[in-house]
């Protein structure tokens, strides 16, 4: 370790790094722009000038970038000198020639990191007199905003959209002081990270479109930790939220990211970003909703659909305890369905109160029984679930069946950096440290390998070595022999098209050969010979290479897996529900839906067998759907930013995330519904006296801790509601924050004391610890003279270092378990001249159930469609564009026909969960027929 | 002792003939300065548009924090809150809203006259706190400085701008 001397003091630095992380790290405030801590230095901005002096004799020393220096041992810099400050303030007051001194239109000001640097820098007054160079903006889509005036072309945006994201159409343009970050015409930014430019961006060039329009500044949102609720990757976020003033805005205003480094780092997807907005959607339910009985006009209702009208929550939450009641008395039957979207504690509240034998968990019998064996594979002593930092780090991946771009589009994102692998190892072999962004980049070495079997062809196939694209059956087939010949058999190769055969040796080499090999595979395929392949695979190689393999298995929904460890294999599915409900038809049955559209779980028969048999439907959610219209009562429930809780990700990584607002009208937590019913039940049976008296959020955590082996870790994973730091709670609120005597003035001029928190260690108001520096809860990143989020490195450990403090996620512990018994069963398809297999495509803007509510995502949402190839779609006589009638399970639903190249001849590709097509999601892979449809009226759309 | 009284006796006694300092008001108002730190308004640009962009920073550097607004853009471009109120009954008429703003919207008057029986009623919404004028500045307009383009005033034609560039031509 180098020791070097900044401005007469001593500082420790890590062995080839550059002096301006060694800077930071020993918190020395100095300014910077192009230099990300992911991305690394190129030397752009010449804006962390420092003065190098060649010995303690040499007192004039000259001016280095510090960002583009290498530390030496015994170094002698100072960044307090004159003529280093004196530099900088010129090169900053150069760059503010252009400014177009808008920051109070600027939605970046008061977390502007240029206003930030100004400031440091001690630019305060304008003294050029030219004129300012402008530009003209561009459309970028329903979420990004372009300002283009703002920028100072540090080039951080198109070294993280074209570098680091692999996007193409965002590009510097023109040249010198004219240079323009914008895309070749007006339109969406097509990368699925393109909002990472807000907070990659160091001033207001881009900025969020959704945020905008209910626009506070930083200062005014009060935050805490939460995780992302649109997939199972378990990102972390600060979703900012401000009371309204008029009683009209919405409190939910954004989200932005929260360090993570194990996870998320610095970067969000889009679906992740944007989709907070469904919390203010026009579906949100908001008050308890009780089925009329007035007569509904056939035309506009399905039969057994119900209208709704609000009620006063105290008679709803009655007429559920008198089911209680009922049930005590043995006179009525209650049923609970889980939800693989609601928190652990809801799940169990709901899975407490109605028994363990009748709780269910809200999926299909085939879900379930992936998401069981992914929770089987993961337990192999020999599989080990990576962490982001570890994915960027394999030196070979194979993706199987997954289409992570659009599952788990950060894990997608993580994968991008590893194909860079080799070249950062040449880079070390030719001594460049792998800061040197722009030199480690030029060299010119093969990628990584990185191969992808799977069914679409990927956003990641620019950086894949081997793509191959197959039905799920092939890819099975593909990922089988692949096993085979890693253990040195090439039986199931020998049967393979010779093409196809030399690719999956090829796979099959590498990974033998690899050090630190990466599976990736999931429930996307919704395939169980695939996650089994997938495990197969990384057992043969952790047995040759004698360590765990490291294999990364998607699931679809922010806690599938801890939905998962409630049921014993083979219990807990909705089809076994259906079949129990009819056997037991005597008794009269209330059924309670936990967050949960059956719908887009199960056939549409098996739904309605459920609701049929249950003469009262009870649903406790946050948005309208199809189930909601057969609901009898429905309880408005807390969305994640609304309430506390756990939720288990991909890794089985067990992360809770804290109330950032409370929720509007009567919204409050599922388990507090139920509750409160159990409260107004006169007589309580043991049972239902335990859940009458839990009173916080941790309660539930403590009881699950105690209940379930696996959740021993959630009584550790933060504090719970007596946590007091010196004394004092967290504050939601920056010390900044305003117009608290204001805000609800309007309404009733005293000011009402704070909304207490009764399940975290937090204030919803100003008071207590603000600093993020003394705990993970503060999730308002914030330091001194640093406004903007490029603060979060005064709060790691050291650049790209864990966040300071304890961490929020620790990993579930499951009981070791081997991989069960598996062979590959020999495939027979079966083929009539007119039916296709409907195989599942994901999106990232409509494939996530809650992200569609946002009204951004909707507005990019795609039509109904379906994918066919080319030869199917000349035997079926369709062309690209025609409407078509697509017949599956024995629904039929109007879809635009799209033809690919490269989808599979025999197959037709489902968008899953798009809106128009929700309930087919629960059917892929399934047959289906696909024809043009002829009767269609002038004027009609899909 | 004896002294002291008749002194002060003396001096009462003297007074007698000085003139009065007191007002008879509200009959007789004192006169207050342009720049008295009285009730705020809003005021409005040369071009009697809003002058508030709705940026918050009054808020922020309202100590008793009676200050709150929501920011809206309308079709023309511009930045302007939705609703803005002041709590007047909070308010210490410091005037550091009128220092923080940037766009000389928020401007303390020669105006302290507000007594109400009702505490309710010393919360002013923005229909109460706009007026038609400008109010101490009568020129400035700040989107005519700064560089966002809003309905009539393009890209370019803010002051000590030059025009757009043209990404697409050589700009030799």
């Amino acid at each position: 370790m180098p020791t070097i001397t900044i401005d007469g003091k001593n500082y420790q630095a890590e062995e080839q790094e550059n002096l301006l992380s060694v800077c930071l790290t020993a918190g020395i405030n100095l300014p910077y722009f192009c230099w990300h801590p992911a991305m690394g230095s190129v030397g752009a901005c010449r804006q962390c000038a420092v003065i190098e002096y060649k010995n303690t004799d040499d007192k004039h020393g000259r001016l280095v970038m510090s960002c583009m220096t290498q530390v030496r041992e015994g170094g002698i810099y100072s960044v307090d000198a004159t003529r280093a400050r004196q530099f900088r303030g010129g090169i900053i007051e150069n760059l503010m020639t252009n400014h177009p001194h808008d920051c109070p239109v600027c939605e970046e000001g008061g977390e502007c990191h240029l206003q930030d640097m100004t400031e440091m820098s001690g630019h305060t007054m304008r003294r050029f007199r030219g004129r300012k160079r402008t530009h003209r903006n561009q459309y970028l889509g329903p979420f990004i905003n372009h300002e283009m005036n703002r920028c100072i072309a540090c080039y951080r945006c198109t070294r993280f959209y074209r570098d680091y994201a692999g996007g193409t159409d965002l590009q510097p343009l023109a040249r010198n002081n004219q240079v323009y970050f914008g895309r070749h015409e007006d339109g969406l930014l097509e990368n699925g990270f393109s909002g990472n430019l807000v907070e990659v961006c160091p001033t207001g060039v881009f900025t969020d479109k959704t945020f905008s329009k209910h626009f506070v500044r930083k200062w005014d949102l009060q935050s805490a930790p939460s995780v992302c609720e649109h997939c199972a990757v378990g990102c972390n976020t600060a979703p900012g939220a401000r009371a309204p003033g008029n009683g009209k805005d919405p409190i939910l205003r954004r989200v932005v990211n929260l360090y993570n480094r194990d996870i998320n780092g610095y970067f969000l997807c889009d679906r992740g970003r944007f989709g907070y907005d469904y919390v203010n959607s026009e579906k949100r339910i908001k008050n308890v909703l009780v089925a009329c009985e007035k007569n509904i006009i056939s035309s506009t209702a399905a039969p057994g659909e119900r209208i709704h009208g609000e009620i006063h929550p105290e008679p709803a939450v009655k007429h559920l305890a008198r089911h209680l009641a009922e049930v005590q008395q043995g006179r009525r039957r209650l049923i609970g369905i889980g939800s693989p979207r609601s928190s652990l504690e809801n799940n169990f509240a709901l899975r407490e109160l109605v028994g363990k034998n009748n709780f269910f968990s809200g999926l299909s019998a085939r879900d379930l029984q992936l998401l069981q064996l992914v929770d089987r594979t993961q337990r192999d002593a020999r599989i080990h679930c990576p962490t982001t930092p570890e994915i960027e780090s394999a030196d070979a991946i194979l993706i199987l069946g997954e289409d992570i771009d659009n599952t788990a589009p950060r894990v997608a994102l993580a994968v991008r950096q590893a194909a860079r692998n080799r070249q950062k190892r040449q880079a070390q072999q030719l001594q460049i440290p792998l800061w040197q962004d722009a030199s480690v980049r030029q060299l010119r070495v093969e990628a990584s390998p990185i191969f992808f079997i799977g069914l679409e062809k990927p956003r990641l196939a620019d950086i894949t070595s081997a793509t191959l694209l197959g039905t799920p059956e092939q890819t099975a087939l593909f990922a089988d022999s692949i096993a085979q010949l890693i253990l040195g058999d090439d039986t199931g190769a020998r049967k393979l098209a010779p093409d196809c055969r030399a690719q999956v040796e090829q796979v099959a080499n590498t990974l033998r050969q690899a050090e630190n090999p990466l599976i990736i595979s999931g429930c996307g395929s919704r395939s169980s010979d695939i996650i089994h392949c997938a495990g197969k695979i990384a057992a043969t190689l952790a047995d040759t290479s004698s360590s765990p393999c490291s294999l990364y298995l998607a699931c679809p929904e922010v806690n599938s897996l801890g939905l998962t460890q409630f049921f014993p294999a083979g219990e807990g599915d909705l089809e076994q529900l259906a079949h129990t409900l009819e056997i037991h038809s005597g008794t009269p049955c209330t059924l309670i839906v936990l967050e949960n559209d059956l719908y887009r779980r199960a056939d549409r028969h098996t739904v309605e067998r459920i609701f049929n048999s249950a003469d009262a439907v009870i649903l406790i959610d946050t948005l309208l759907n199809n189930t909601a219209r057969h609901a009898d009562l429905i309880f408005p429930a807390a969305a994640t930013a609304e309430s506390q809780g756990t939720y288990i990700n991909s890794q089985g990584t067990a992360q809770r995330f804290y109330a950032v607002c409370e929720g509007a009208s009567y919204i409050q937590e599922s388990w507090r519904w139920l509750v409160d019913a159990a409260n107004f039940c006169k007589q309580k049976s043991p049972q239902l006296a335990t859940i009458a008296a839990w009173r916080h959020s941790m309660d539930l955590s403590e009881a699950l801790a105690a209940n379930f082996h696996q959740f021993e870790v959630l009584e550790k994973i933060g504090p719970d509601e007596n946590y007091r730091l010196n004394g004092l709670k967290i504050a939601r609120q920056s010390h900044r924050y305003s117009g608290r005597t204001a805000l609800g003035a309007k309404a009733q001029v005293a000011e009402l004391p704070p909304h207490p928190d009764p399940d975290a260690p937090m204030t919803f108001s100003m008071e207590g610890i603000q600093s993020p520096a003394m705990t993970p809860l503060s999730a308002h990143i914030w330091s001194p003279g640093w406004n903007s989020n490029q603060s979060i490195i005064k709060f790691q450990q050291e650049i790209n270092g864990h966040r300071l403090g304890v961490r929020g996620s620790v990993p579930i512990r499951r009981q070791p378990q081997p991989l069960p018994e598996w062979q590959l069963a020999a495939s027979v398809p079966a083929k009539t001249s007119k039916t296709l297999t409907a195989v599942p495509l994901y999106r990232l803007f409509g494939s996530g159930e809650l992200s569609v509510g946002a009204a951004a995502i909707a507005s990019v949402t795609d039509i109904p469609f379906a994918q066919i190839s080319r030869e199917d779609a000349q035997r079926l006589d369709v062309t690209a564009g025609d409407i078509g009638q697509l017949q599956l399970g024995g629904e039929s639903h109007t879809v635009e026909i799209r033809i690919s190249d490269a989808q599979p001849p025999g197959t037709v590709g489902v968008p899953s969960g798009l809106p128009g097509l929700e309930t087919l999601a629960a059917l892929l892979p399934a047959p289906a027929q696909l024809e043009r449809r002829s009767d269609r009226e002038p004027g009609e759309t899909p | 002792m004896i002294a002291s009284q008749l002194r002060s006796m003396w001096l009462v006694f003297r007074h007698l003939f000085r003139r009065n300092a007191t007002v008879q008001y509200p009959e007789e108002k004192p006169y207050l300065a342009p720049r008295y730190r009285g009730r705020i308004v809003l005021t409005r640009d040369p071009d009697g548009e809003e002058r508030c962009v709705a940026c918050n920073l009054c808020a922020a550097a309202c100590p008793p924090d009676c200050i709150a607004l929501q920011k809206t853009e309308d079709e023309d471009g511009r930045w302007r809150p939705a609703w803005f109120r002041i709590n007047f009954s909070r308010c210490i008429m410091c005037g550091l809203c009128e220092d923080a703003c940037p766009t000389y919207a928020i401007q303390l008057t020669p105006d302290f006259e507000m007594c109400e029986y009702d505490r309710q009623n010393m919360v002013y919404e923005k229909e109460d706190l706009l007026i038609s004028g400008p109010g101490k500045y009568h020129d400035y307009s700040f989107y005519r400085i700064a560089g966002k383009a809003v309905a009539g005033k393009k890209k370019g034609e803010a002051e000590q701008e030059s025009k757009p560039v043209e990404i697409k031509s050589l700009n030799l």
